[in-house]
């Protein structure tokens, strides 16, 4: 009796597994490997990996939700490379990294993206500032945006850098009412301990 | 008595409205104002329409311009007549795509990216004919009717087949082909009924062909931009809702022909007029989708109307540093400097001129340019990027 419970007990779990998309609980700490890179970060508090990769060097980080605050880490996108996933690659395809971009061309890089994928149509990239990525020289800006599948508005807030011919970027999205304000000391945090391990 | 009503209403419109050599074979239907729906199911499909209503007026993607949408119903007004167009709704949506559609209660809705992409007010008069057209053909209502039918009737075929052990896939398939066929014949009556209007109110008809000319053309340009073979169709698919372009364009030119253009005013300066304040907002909107090739057609063709005002040079030298290829950024570098010659004189052309010149290795000059832009605007938000782009 007891090993039929335990069949049917591991058969549910199992069966109930899937429900939860394979995200993972991401521990206070230091994370290594984000987005399959060398770069890590430490969070200050608890956040959700999701399983779901917006791209191939993507990694998405939640706390309640990623239409509610998602951090996005790309992880040493290559020249040659979309940010995200080209969701139409034939009649919508999406800009590329480029050999000899400037750091003020990531904003427009991520604006670009955001207005072919999502329907971005309303999209301003706000301040724009250097600032270091793991040591190395980068920009620091802020964007507002409204998609026009649930046209909320949302804010936010990036930090990236062309680190050997690859582009480095980590976003903090959340709609401006209540939520943005809400987790943006935590993304905060996490930015300055961002640093790229030496090769693995 | 409804063909004789009928015939009395098309009379009513046409004594006012109609122009020599005017076609008059299509029927209007009848038209009240203030029409109520009179159906069960008419009723129904209103109230969805009153609701996604509700949702476009408070959308924050509605373009609210008093102007810009005074001067659209004033061209529907004149197209269709003052007493019809008081039915009608407009709104235009930030969209930068070739978009317009009419929802059954009167709502038309038209995407700013339709608006860039007309050439005359003669051009947008054939697309709120067209839209006009299925709302006064009450095309919402029969496609509605119609797919319910097909359904109800394929429901039932399957069930008959069931029990009498026959395949009826066969005549599935073509009860589900009947729903595009009839999608696609309503499509080609509210051109027709369209192209009556445009012709009663004076524009010339080879309008409507021409829009649908330049759709394809640009489509064209845009396959060509993302490296693939630029692809007409010929004939619709099976699961296509509307006639291909290059038929619409066929049919309406040759209707055109019939009607004869001579007289008529597509009256380009209006449009442009209207239109030029949302100019750079459109156009910015476009270069930021990564649609070289369909993109600087459209340029062309703007250029090819008023010639290459500042405004356009900035903007295919936008476009062209956002591709971003060695030979872009030094065309692009080219395009500002023509821009700038022309009498452009936004403070983001000495900026992007400045990234160009970067890009391209010509460190001297971009300093030049970038020390300018931040003269000319020493409060920009991405002043400090510069001023560390200056120093690197």
């Amino acid at each position: 009796m007891n090993r039929i419970f335990a069949v049917v007990a591991a058969l549910s779990v199992a069966i109930c597994t899937p429900a939860f998309g394979g995200n993972s609980l991401v521990q206070p700490g230091i994370q290594k490997a984000i987005a399959r890179s060398s770069l890590s970060a430490k969070a200050d508090g608890e956040w959700n990996r999701l399983a779901r990769r917006d791209g191939k060097f993507v990694e998405l980080w939640t706390r309640d939700g990623d239409s509610l605050n998602k951090v996005s880490f790309f992880g040493g996108v290559p020249i040659g490379e979309p940010l995200l996933r080209e969701a139409d690659k034939k009649n919508r395809p999406l800009p590329k990294v480029g050999s000899n971009m400037l750091i003020t061309d990531i904003p427009a890089l991520l604006e670009s993206s955001y207005r072919i994928q999502f329907g971005a149509n309303r999209f301003s990239v706000n301040e724009q500032e250097p600032a270091t990525f793991g040591g190395y020289p980068g920009v620091k800006f802020s964007y507002t945006f409204i998609n026009d599948a649930d046209e909320v508005e949302r804010k936010g807030e990036a930090i990236g850098a062309f680190i050997k011919d690859k582009l480095y970027l980590v976003t903090y999205e959340a709609p401006s009412i209540y939520f943005f304000d809400k987790d943006l000391s935590a993304f905060r945090s996490l930015v300055v301990s961002l640093q790229l391990e030496p090769k693995r | 008595m409804l063909s004789l009503l009928i015939a009395g209403l098309l009379g009513a419109l046409t004594s006012g409205t109609a122009v020599p050599g005017a076609q008059a074979s299509v029927s209007l239907p009848p038209f009240t104002v203030g029409y109520e729906p009179s159906s069960v199911d008419e009723r129904g499909i209103w109230m969805e329409a009153d609701e996604r209503e509700r949702r476009l007026r408070d959308s924050t993607l509605t373009d609210r311009d008093e102007a810009l949408n005074r001067y659209l119903r004033d061209v529907l007004c004149r197209t269709v007549g003052q007493e019809r167009c008081t039915g009608v709704r407009i709104y235009v949506v930030e969209m930068p795509a070739f978009n317009a559609n009419m929802a059954p209660n009167g709502t038309m809705v038209i995407w700013s990216g339709l608006l860039l992409r007309v050439r005359s007010e003669a051009e947008l008069a054939a697309v709120l004919a067209h839209e006009f057209a299925h709302f006064e053909l009450r095309h919402s209502l029969h496609g509605y009717k119609q797919k319910r039918r097909a359904s109800d009737f394929a429901a039932w075929i399957a069930v008959l087949g069931g029990l009498t052990n026959t395949n009826t896939s066969a005549l599935q398939q073509s009860l589900l082909g009947s729903v595009f066929q009839f999608s696609r014949e309503e499509e080609e009556a509210a051109d027709r009924l369209g192209f009556q209007y445009l012709a009663a109110a004076n524009y010339p008809t080879i309008a409507a062909s021409q829009l649908w000319q330049n759709i394809m053309a640009e489509s064209d340009a845009t396959a060509i931009g993302h490296g693939q073979k630029p692809k007409q169709h010929y004939n619709a698919g099976f699961f296509d809702t509307h006639p291909t372009s290059l038929r619409r364009a066929d049919y309406l030119a040759e209707e055109s022909k019939k009607v004869g253009d001579t007289g008529r005013d597509a009256r380009v300066e209006n449009l442009r007029a209207a239109m030029a304040s949302h100019l750079p907002e459109w156009l910015d909107a476009q270069i930021k989708l990564n649609d070289f090739g369909g993109t600087e057609y459209l340029l062309q063709q703007l250029a090819a109307q008023g010639g290459w005002t500042g405004e356009l040079l900035f903007s295919r030298g936008e476009l062209y540093r956002l591709r971003g290829n060695p030979r872009d950024i030094v065309a692009s570098v080219q395009f500002y400097r023509e821009a700038l010659a022309a009498g452009y004189a936004q403070p983001m052309l000495r900026r992007n001129l400045g990234m160009s010149l970067l890009r391209s290795g010509q460190k001297n000059d971009a300093q030049a340019e970038l020390h300018e832009y931040l003269r000319l605007m020493p409060d920009a938000t991405d002043a400090k990027a510069i001023q560390a782009l200056l120093i690197q």
